[in-house]
């Protein structure tokens, strides 16, 4: 198997904060703002709550077979083809995820800082970047994620505070967004934007325990859902609802219109440092993992001879979307509103059948003992 | 009329031909070619020269001391590079075999009696050794009967060895490989006849440089003294300022042909002995021709060759490897080299200064952020700006960006010709400033620099904010405490003007993210090499911000120490006392 | 590792080959435009002007040339105007590279400028380049200037330094020091255009010609130098002459879109007034007890104005507190008013004044134009709980049936550097007798 090496658990917390929070870098403030209006600050909250339970869920499955991660789980609850077949659908959603992610990235950097830059040049070197990543392995993306979140916190912090001059608070009103029932369906269905969180679960044995597991979990969900909440009020105070959803990218807005004198204006730097940093860490997190669950599933105790063959893969699928509107309706929504259902409940149907069949981890458990 | 015949003589050379005199050229032949020539050799003289050596021992030479005896104890072991013969004849013949003493005159082989009884001979390189402690310490107390009187011991080895030589180390050699290493590194060699075993005595007397100034890690604060060449005084320089019983020293010998020696320092029972015997691992299992030091070692050790950035500490002042050997760490030295080298070390300790530690926490923690400011500037500056210029012109404030523009308007050349044409001359300066001799050196280094750029400005190759850029990435890399990665971060400064001028700021963040994930697997002696940060180890106090002395209580956690505090929670006890006199302050806050 | 520098130098060579720099602009390549103006067309939509700098030397930046004899025609302060007709703001840019030798950039640009008459009829169509697209930055100034944006730019020049950028940015920021003009960011401008809660204003701008102010030994000029406090002028009117011709005064108002009419200088400061963005400035009132006489002050805002808003019978009402601290500027009558009884009265007095010109300038929006510039929406907002129910109402057409309920306190704290002001003496009478009358 594939030896990936330990990783403590605030080193687990940054990658996966940085992995759930990476998309309100992008498209995302916009569209909750859109779907939510001056609700989407704290309908997002509902989405997390909604995501948190799902991984409690996820939970019980880890504490039912303990030192297994979730490849191992399928093969043991669901038997050695359906097993696979949910690892190759997991392995092939973290393919498509990097794909469109990696994407979404380079039409924002096309359409913020390099409008004339051929687009494959900006994947080619992204995908060195990812690559090597890759290749550094899941230790090395957890220290890079570690420092990479300190930064990312620094410099979220830096653009959510200089456009203060333009904050109003008045923008917030009226709170209710289109009401109640908008905001709850939304919330629930977005929990989707939060269900990453599950890819701790193949992760699981670096993690050291399952207590770890859940720790990380919830505290990243709980930083995610701060931050990302965090974004979109700070767009609807300075924006207002209805230049909020206008936005492609509300961060950037944001840095943009800092304006304190002559000199100090212009920061929006900052956040290209920033951005590059998270979708990096992100896109690297996914495509290990896409590789790690293949050679998992199919006990290939090598996985980087796989890394150039899943490079191309990925490259055909940033190929896919033809343009920035098909990419924002089809495939980002298709992400962050039905992925819950590859995510989270492949696992549920497995924890079903474990119930149903009475699986259990018990030969990991008599080692440990 | 010879003149005239002469002239005349040269007046034909110029008109007949005449053969030209062959000029014989030098040229190396080929291994085999001499092997080949020396194989012949060895025939033809062993055909003739046994006649020619006796008759050249039965005319010129006396008859050594040695030979006296000889035919008596005929049937004595020859001396070869396993044994030593009991027999003095046997003896030198080795020893001057070895040393090809035919050819090479540096060897000195002197028999005498001791005592007027036993016969012996002292070996010794001349030059190697201090005259002074040979003639007066060591052939006088032996070739003075005084002593012996009395003692009629037919081996009185044991007592010259305990009471008449009168240097300060002795050993017993008992293998001939020691022998010869022994007398090679400045030792002198008694024998004395049937004795199947060498006495050596310590006389090291070369020149060496002493005790000097650091060069490369001058501070203001703190200990002005250096290692110098000598790896004898380097170690004791290091004993000076560890007094601990514990301290321990380990010689290794490196260097297929001059067998140089080195030293690990560390001390026993608190250094994680994992890594002392990784360090005595790899040091041994070194197979090379010449070994020039810990420079060479370094390369020959360390865990990643191709590495930007160094992963052993290299460190010419005492004080500095004392303390990281007190951290938990192994030095290790090299004769004839006026560095140690520590290892395992962290990114943290290459950007850390010795002064930090002896200035306040105020002072220290300023001077750092200084420094590591200046390394920010030193790797990213010349990048940033091209990527500014290029990309991002909406960063400049707008009258900077006109004058900019203004000041480029007669410059011919790209933004990033001028940028590499800046660099490469800086570099240019400083690489010639190093060998340009004497006093000269340091001042042209700056007037150079000025110079050039004043006039580069002024003849239109470059505009003058790029000036500023380049003067103070030159600066900023000057601060960088540790020399090698000062090169390492000159290197690199590079890789961000290509990646700043092919994407701007999205290919700088590229880079940095590649050089990050780079960083965080690279691995020194075990150790991450940016421990405490990446892996996420327990908190450090000592990183960026330098905190009090007496609250740096614990050694770095990643080094694994066997004892892992440093001091006590409180190390200024003084502070939970009363002062001897004192009062009450009634009615002050205190 | 050997992997990885593979990559690396791989993926360094497919960059130099394909030579994908091709945003790469040198400094040097482009102009940065500083100013663009919109006007109506004659023979397409839209006429622009933009001013960009020149990179003609000064001399190492020490004393320029400018303006002299060995500047270009058509050469202001260091920088270039130029015009064109075309079907849009940003293809009209692009044609003018047709004649201009470097590529036009905005991402410095400080100021777009609308004449009045475009402003009249709807901006809508020129508002979305400057939202759209990503060189144009979102904290330029927008203006709407009378007459046309052409002549406007042509006469946008710097007098006291060298840099246009500059003196640009510092005179937009006078709004601080006077309030006779407000300080309105595009951002600012665009979210108010598509605001439910707001309808959007900026700096009213024009060019003096220098004619309204009457030559002193002109004839037929009689001297009476009357006291006349609030006086409300138009860009282009104020009595004054000098070099530069362009100043700011008033502001803009707009009803989505389009422009519907402007506010005057003091409207412009009660205005600020009302919605806390009011800095400092000399507020000059008549002395009540001595009429002919000003009394001056450095008016400022003692804190944020209070507002708050519900319904009433389903009438809005809005209620502004507004409290402002002011320092003594000067008493032409001499009358002690730095005792306490008195300086209660001044109080009363300017608080007074302030609080009728609010509600004037307040009705003036409600009545004649319908726009909430004050952003009284936003108040509004909190009486409804979703934005449907919000949307539904539209507070915008609503605007005019709030009652708007101003409650102004005024307080002079400070009385500058006298505590009290003797009589002036002179050799008719003495003190007394002049206290007798």
């Amino acid at each position: 198997m594939i030896k990936e090496g330990k990783i403590g658990t605030i080193e687990a917390i940054s990658i996966s904060t940085i992995f759930l929070i990476t998309k309100a870098f992008y498209i995302n403030p916009g569209t909750v703002i859109k779907l939510m209006s001056t609700a989407g600050w704290y309908a997002t909250e509902i989405s997390v709550l909604g995501s948190m339970l799902l991984f409690l869920i996820l939970y019980l499955l880890m504490k039912r077979f303990p030192g297994n991660d979730l490849v191992g789980i399928f093969d043991i609850a669901a038997g050695k083809f359906l097993g696979k077949l949910f690892s190759l659908i997991f392995s092939g959603f973290f393919v498509y995820y990097s794909g469109v992610n990696i994407r979404e990235f380079v039409e924002m950097i096309k359409a913020y800082i390099l409008p004339y830059t051929p687009p494959s040049a900006i994947i080619i070197l992204f995908m060195g970047i990812v690559i090597a990543y890759a290749y550094a392995g899941l230790e090395g993306i957890a220290r890079m994620g570690y420092l990479s979140f300190i930064v990312i916190l620094v410099g979220l912090v830096i653009i959510l505070v200089l456009p203060f001059p333009f904050y109003d608070i008045d923008n917030l009103f009226p709170m209710g967004g289109y009401g109640i029932k908008a905001s709850l369906q939304y919330g629930a269905l977005r929990s989707s934007a939060y269900s990453e969180v599950a890819f701790l679960a193949f992760i699981i044995n670096s993690l050291q325990g399952t207590k770890n597991f859940r720790k990380a979990g919830l505290i990243s969900l709980a930083f995610a859902g701060i931050i990302i909440g965090t974004i979109i009020l700070c767009s609807l105070l300075a924006f207002e609802y209805p230049q909020g959803s206008e936005n492609l990218s509300a961060l950037f807005q944001l840095s943009r219109i800092v304006y304190f004198s002559r000199f100090f204006q212009r920061v929006e730097t900052v956040f290209i440092f920033i951005w590059v940093m998270a979708s990096v860490i992100t896109v690297s997190i996914t495509f290990y993992l896409a590789v790690s669950i293949f050679c998992k599933s199919f006990k290939i105790p090598k996985y980087r001879p796989f890394l150039l063959p899943f490079a191309f893969c990925t490259f055909l699928v940033t190929l896919l979307p033809e343009n920035i509107s098909e990419i924002v309706e089809k495939h980002t929504n298709f992400l962050r509103s039905y992925s819950m259902f590859i995510v989270y409940f492949i696992p549920i149907l497995v924890l079903i059948i474990a119930i149903i069949r009475g699986k259990k981890g018990v030969k990991e458990k008599d080692e440990e003992a | 009329m010879a003149e005239k015949s002469n002239a005349l003589k040269k007046l034909f050379s110029y008109l007949i031909y005449k053969d030209k005199k062959q000029v014989k050229e030098f040229y190396i032949p080929e291994a085999d070619e001499i092997r080949k020539q020396q194989d012949n050799c060895k025939v033809t003289r062993k055909d003739t020269t046994p006649p020619q050596e006796q008759k050249s021992k039965g005319i010129k030479k006396p008859v050594p001391i040695s030979g006296v005896k000889q035919d008596k104890n005929a049937d004595t072991q020859k001396a070869d590079d396993k044994t030593i013969s009991t027999d003095i004849t046997e003896n030198m013949k080795y020893i001057k075999a070895k040393f090809n003493a035919s050819v090479n005159k540096d060897i000195v082989l002197r028999e005498f009696m001791i005592a007027e009884k036993y016969k012996a001979f002292i070996a010794y390189i001349d030059g190697m050794i201090d005259k002074n402690v040979v003639n007066n310490y060591i052939l006088r107390p032996l070739l003075n009967g005084e002593k012996f009187k009395g003692k009629d011991e037919e081996c009185q080895l044991d007592f010259i060895l305990q009471s008449v030589l009168e240097t300060n180390q002795l050993k017993k050699i008992t293998k001939h490989s020691d022998v010869v290493f022994d007398m090679l590194s400045g030792n002198t060699l008694l024998y004395v006849n049937g004795c199947n075993y060498y006495i050596s005595n310590e006389t090291k007397g070369f020149p060496a440089r002493g005790v000097e100034k650091p060069v490369i890690e001058g501070v203001i604060a703190g200990a002005q003294e250096a290692f110098n060449e000598s790896l004898k005084t380097n170690i004791t320089l290091v004993r000076k300022i560890i007094k601990n019983h514990n301290l321990t020293t380990e010689y290794i010998k490196l260097g297929e042909r001059n067998q140089n020696l080195c030293a690990i320092m560390y001390i026993n029972g608190m250094t994680n002995p994992a890594i002392v015997d990784e360090v005595k691992r790899r040091l041994k299992g070194i197979d090379i021709d010449i070994n020039m030091g810990d420079g060479m070692i370094e390369q020959l050790i360390e865990d990643n060759t191709f590495s930007i950035v160094p992963t052993i500490l290299s460190t010419e002042r005492p004080d500095r490897t004392a303390a990281h050997i007190v951290e938990g760490r192994v030095a290790i030295f090299s004769d004839g080299v006026p560095f140690a080298k520590v290892v395992p070390v962290t990114l943290s300790a290459l950007i850390h200064s010795p002064e930090d530690a002896y200035m306040r926490f105020p002072y220290g923690t300023l001077l750092r952020w200084i420094r590591l400011l200046g390394m920010f500037f030193a790797t990213l500056l010349p990048g940033l700006y091209i990527a500014i210029t290029n990309f991002h012109q909406e960063m400049i404030p707008t009258e900077l960006l006109i004058a900019i523009a203004k000041a480029k308007e007669n410059v011919p050349f790209p933004t990033i010709l001028e940028v590499v044409l800046m660099e490469v001359s800086f570099e240019l300066i400083r690489e010639a400033g190093i060998r340009i001799p004497g006093i000269v050196g340091n001042t042209l280094g700056i007037i150079g620099a000025l110079i050039l750029g004043q006039a580069a400005v002024q003849a239109n190759i470059v505009s003058p904010v790029l000036i500023i850029v380049v003067a103070i990435t030159g600066l900023g890399n000057f601060a960088v405490p540790n020399f090698e990665l000062a090169l390492g971060i000159r290197l690199l400064r590079f890789g961000f003007i290509i990646f700043g001028v092919l994407l701007g700021f999205y290919g700088i963040v590229a880079l940095v993210m590649l050089l990050g994930i780079y960083l965080v697997s690279q691995k020194s002696f075990g150790v991450p090499l940016l421990a405490t940060i990446a892996p996420r180890t327990t908190r450090s106090n000592d990183l960026l911000i330098r905190y009090p002395i007496w609250k740096q209580e614990r050694r770095p956690d990643l080094l694994n120490t066997l004892d892992r505090s440093r001091q006590p929670e409180i190390s200024r006890k003084w502070t939970q006392e009363n002062p001897n006199y004192s009062h009450d302050r009634v009615g002050e806050d205190d | 590792m050997r992997k990885l520098r593979l990559i690396l130098f791989f993926v360094i060579l497919v960059f130099i080959l394909t030579s994908c720099t091709t945003d790469r602009h040198e400094v040097d390549d482009q102009v940065y435009t500083l100013m663009i103006g919109c006007d109506k067309g004659i023979e397409n939509k839209v006429r622009i002007t933009i001013q960009f700098p020149t990179y003609k030397e000064g001399g190492g930046g020490g004393m320029g040339k400018k303006g002299g004899g060995g500047s270009e025609e058509g050469e202001v302060s260091g920088t270039l105007v130029a015009t064109i007709e075309a079907s849009s703001i940003l293809e009209g840019i692009n044609l003018l590279n047709t004649s201009t030798t470097r590529r036009i950039s905005f991402v410095h640009t400080k100021t777009i400028v609308f004449s009045e008459e475009m402003a009249k009829e709807g901006v809508r169509d020129y508002l979305q380049p400057i939202a759209r697209f990503r060189e144009a930055r979102r904290i330029m100034q927008i203006i709407v200037c009378k007459g046309t944006a052409e002549d406007f730019i042509k006469d946008n020049k710097t007098q006291i330094g060298e840099s246009l950028s500059k003196a640009m940015e510092l005179a937009a920021k006078q709004s601080e020091n006077s309030g006779y003009f407000p300080e309105v960011p595009f951002q600012e401008f665009y979210t108010a255009t598509i605001s439910p809660y707001r309808q959007a204003f900026t700096i009213y701008a024009g060019l003096n010609e220098f004619k309204t102010i009457k030559p002193l030994d002109g004839e037929n000029v009689k001297k009476n130098s009357p006291l006349r406090t609030e006086y409300n002028m138009q860009p282009g009117d104020i009595p004054r002459t000098g070099n530069r011709k362009i100043e700011f005064i008033g502001m803009a108002v707009f009803n989505g879109e389009k422009m519907v009419g402007s506010l005057s200088s003091y409207e412009t400061r009660y205005f600020l007034l009302a919605t806390g963005r009011f800095k400092r400035g000399i507020f000059t009132i008549e002395d009540k007890n001595s009429p002919g006489d000003a009394i001056p002050f450095d008016l400022r805002l003692a804190r944020m104005p209070k507002t708050s808003a519900h319904f009433e019978n389903g009438v809005p009402v809005v209620n502004v507190k507004i409290s402002v601290e002011a320092d003594l500027g000067a008493i032409q009558s001499r009358i002690a008013y730095e005792k306490v009884n008195k300086i209660n009265d001044l109080n009363r007095h300017l608080a007074n004044i302030i609080q009728g010109g609010i509600e004037k300038t307040i009705r003036k929006t409600q009545q004649e134009w319908n726009t909430d510039i004050f952003g009284f929406g936003k108040k509004i907002a909190h009486n409804f709980s979703t934005v449907t129910e919000f949307e539904q109402y539209n507070w915008l057409k609503h605007y005019k049936e709030a009652k708007v309920n101003v409650d102004v306190i005024a307080n002079v704290r400070r009385t500058g550097l006298m505590m009290s002001s003797s009589p002036i003496r002179n050799n008719e009478d003495t003190i007394l007798s002049k206290e007798r009358k």
